[in-house]
């Protein structure tokens, strides 16, 4: 699994732009290459095994859209939920939860950064699939690693945003 | 895997799907186990889609299906069933978005196997939406018989579609 310090492997990951005037229509999946996305910011990035799940929904996302001011005041530039679906569910789940531009919802569609991260999830005894996401917190700053919160069980401590803010 | 094809009996296989609940509108709901082989002993239309909450399956797709319901159920339609690769959660967010409500069952192959029994899988990697993903289909099933199967060779809704499924009904 990757480590506090390491870099993050170069990942091509998609994401549907955030548009208020597209409210029903379907917006159109863009690339976004982490090394040079991400090279000169200070990222946020939490990951989660599934997008509408109970805990994703209700406490995971949620919690980093309404904290978005106190990340920016720590001098965070982007924070980003990721998980193992493609940009059209993710697209719709950030609009069904109105987090607007303050969290880039990301899709990681062949799970490419999650495996390359040591942080895949087998999920297919519930049928969700041999690729998902566990769920964690990481702050990557100018590509490297600078705090990372892997969850041992169900809930949710050490991704959350709170977890993640006492670290900034 | 080769193409299931007419006169065919579907594979048992364990989807799974959030019941429809009104008091669940704003909520998640509880993932349940869905066999194909409750379909014995009834008509079933079963269309297949690459992805939830994508242009064509949001669009025309599923919306057709949901229409035209009254009409598949005249014509002796029991269920009608809506399946991807995702999970129940977002089957059940996007039959939500939707408002199919109990008219059409949103179900999760979450694990694929369903596709892949049936070969009506396709490798969506290139797109960066993962290698096990659906083909867009419809088929038609009678007591766990295939009689109808409409597979799209190419992008949009022709021999998939509401229409062309009632055609055939």
């Amino acid at each position: 699994m990757i480590q506090v310090g390491n870099k993050i492997p170069e990942s091509i990951l998609t994401y549907i732009p955030y548009d208020p005037e597209l409210k029903d229509a379907c917006g159109i999946p863009q690339p976004l290459n982490t090394d040079e996305d991400w090279k000169d910011k200070k990222v946020v990035l939490f990951g989660l095994p599934g997008a509408f799940t109970p805990t994703c929904s209700l406490q995971h996302l949620p919690e980093y859209a309404q904290r978005y001011k106190e990340f920016k005041d720590k001098g965070v530039d982007l924070i980003v939920c990721l998980s193992t679906t493609d940009a059209f569910v993710m697209d719709a789940w950030g609009r069904s939860l109105g987090v607007k531009d303050k969290v880039l919802m990301v899709a990681d569609g062949n799970g490419d950064f999650v495996k390359d991260t040591g942080l895949v999830l087998d999920l297919s005894a519930k049928r969700m699939g041999a690729i998902r996401s566990q769920r964690f917190a990481m702050v990557i700053d100018h590509l490297k690693v600078t705090y990372l919160g892997v969850e041992p069980g169900g809930g949710l401590t050490v991704s959350g945003a709170s977890a993640v803010l006492a670290h900034l | 895997m080769a193409q299931i094809q007419i006169g065919d009996t579907i594979p048992i296989v364990n989807l799974k799907y959030c019941p429809y609940d009104p008091k669940l509108a704003n909520a998640c709901g509880i993932p349940q186990v869905l066999s194909t082989e409750s379909f014995k002993g009834k008509k079933v239309v079963l269309f297949g889609v690459p992805g939830a909450f994508t242009p064509t399956c949001n669009n025309s797709h599923l919306p057709e299906f949901h229409e035209k319901f009254s009409d598949l159920a005249n014509k002796g339609v029991d269920t009608v069933v809506c399946l991807s690769t995702a999970d129940a959660f977002v089957m059940d967010a996007w039959g939500k978005w939707t408002k199919v409500n109990d008219k059409i069952i949103m179900a999760a192959d979450g694990n694929g196997e369903f596709i892949q029994k049936t070969g009506l899988s396709q490798d969506l990697t290139k797109m960066g939406m993962g290698a096990v993903r659906s083909k867009r289909f419809a088929m038609v099933i009678d007591d766990l018989k295939v009689v109808y199967i409409g597979v799209e060779s190419a992008p949009g809704v022709t021999v998939s579609g509401a229409t062309a499924v009632l055609a055939k009904l």
